[in-house]
């Protein structure tokens, strides 16, 4: 059966858009890094964050705005994000070809294959 | 102890150059990447290495975009090279001036009348000829600036890169030079230097040109250009209107490349010639950057006058 998948984002727009979802009110850049981090155990470059959410804006699946400049910023706003309906239709399209296509595969089944 | 020092020195630099470099992004992003660094308590070197990497993919970004190339064909280019042949036409009159009274200053001169009046004549000649070229940059910058907001860093930057490159390879002579052979004057091509004594001196050669450059095409543009997208900002509607000023000022500059009425053939100079009066008005046009920032000044000045 052929799911009809308008635009295929990537996985690191993936990431953002599931970070940024889990995150909800307190989702910006740092927080949204931090999250990545924790999840994949790697670093998130802030070059790679923030021209992956200026791609997902263009695309019109997150909203972004600036926020009011905080203390422990050093006085800097927040650029808060917000995950867009269109941005969580793309994000389950996305995870629902992963599963789809990795399905029989050993490490979706948690079995090793026989050879 | 001396390793501890050594760090500290090296995270200090690096914030210096943080703080520097995130002057290419757009304000509001600067202002969240930097606020980021500061929350996630990132050391000099990591913020600097991770300021680098986002830097160098808005340039990916920005190079990919048309908007530049035509940027940069329509305005950059020829503008930059447009400076760079009066600012070296420019040169080449004052450093004569430049050599002949510095060089051969002599104190029972000043005992002549006829003296003063001459350097009064070559220094108002000189003093116009210089405030007009910075005019000319300022009006370029401006509209560089009122152009391309969001591409400004790197057509500034190119901007620069170009007419310092321009200077290096002598482009102004040569594209003076390509103008009369195709005009069939090929015996200005061979011409011999009739200032040899002042391009002998490697300070008149050499560094002379860079410090007419510096002072009178790059700085002035650099100024302009902040002007430009300072002013394309404040008003929208007046948008369009300082850029017909600052390019019908640009155009101004086109009698003063060398050669120019080749271009314009025999009617055409005639046509100047009849109104060479009008034309010397025309000129006036190039004061504009001045009446915008006595405007720009006052506004703000009354402003300041009722805020505070």
């Amino acid at each position: 059966m052929y799911h009809n998948v308008v635009e295929m984002i990537g996985e690191f727009e993936y990431l953002v858009l599931t970070a940024a979802t889990r995150l909800g009110d307190k989702a910006y850049g740092a927080s949204i890094r931090n999250e990545i981090q924790k999840s994949v155990g790697r670093a998130c470059s802030i070059g790679a964050l923030y021209t992956t959410l200026d791609r997902l804006e263009s695309k019109g699946f997150v909203k972004t705005w600036m926020g009011q400049p905080t203390s422990e910023r050093g006085g800097r706003s927040k650029r808060l994000v917000s995950v867009t309906a269109n941005g969580m239709q793309a994000a389950s399209d996305f995870f629902n070809v992963v599963v789809r296509v990795s399905k029989g595969v050993s490490w979706a089944t948690n079995r090793p294959t026989n050879r | 102890m001396g390793n501890e020092q050594t760090n500290k020195s090296i995270t200090a630099i690096c914030w210096r150059f943080v703080h520097y470099l995130s002057a290419a992004l757009q304000q509001e992003e600067r202002e969240a990447v930097l606020g980021d660094f500061a929350e996630s308590g990132q050391n000099g070197s990591e913020a600097l290495r991770d300021l680098l990497g986002l830097l160098a993919r808005r340039q990916v970004t920005v190079w990919k975009d048309g908007r530049l190339w035509l940027t940069l064909a329509s305005v950059v280019l020829p503008l930059g090279l447009l400076l760079s042949v009066i600012s070296q036409t420019m040169v080449g009159e004052a450093r004569v001036y430049t050599w002949m009274y510095a060089n051969n200053w002599d104190w029972a001169l000043t005992k002549s009348a006829g003296f003063w009046y001459v350097l009064g004549e070559v220094a108002t000649q000189v003093a116009i000829n210089s405030l007009m070229l910075a005019c000319w940059s300022w009006s370029t910058g401006f509209l560089l600036g009122c152009l391309s907001t969001r591409l400004l860093p790197t057509t500034r930057v190119t901007f620069l890169l170009l007419i310092g490159i321009f200077q290096i390879a002598n482009a102004p002579q040569r594209v003076i030079h390509l103008w009369m052979y195709l005009y069939g004057l090929p015996g200005l091509t061979s011409s011999i230097d009739t200032n040899a004594p002042v391009t002998g001196i490697a300070f008149y050669r050499v560094i002379f040109p860079y410090i007419v450059l510096c002072t009178l095409v790059a700085l002035p543009a650099v100024w302009g250009a902040r002007q430009g997208k300072v002013g394309s900002k404040v008003s929208p509607k007046l948008r369009p209107v300082l850029i017909i000023a600052a390019t019908i000022t640009i155009l101004t500059m086109l009698p003063q490349i060398p050669g120019f009425g080749l271009l314009l053939g025999s009617s055409g100079r005639q046509w100047l010639w009849d109104n060479r009066h009008a034309m010397r008005m025309l000129l006036f046009l190039t004061c504009w950057p001045m009446l915008y920032l006595v405007a720009t000044g006052f506004r703000r000045y009354r402003q300041n006058a009722a805020s505070g």
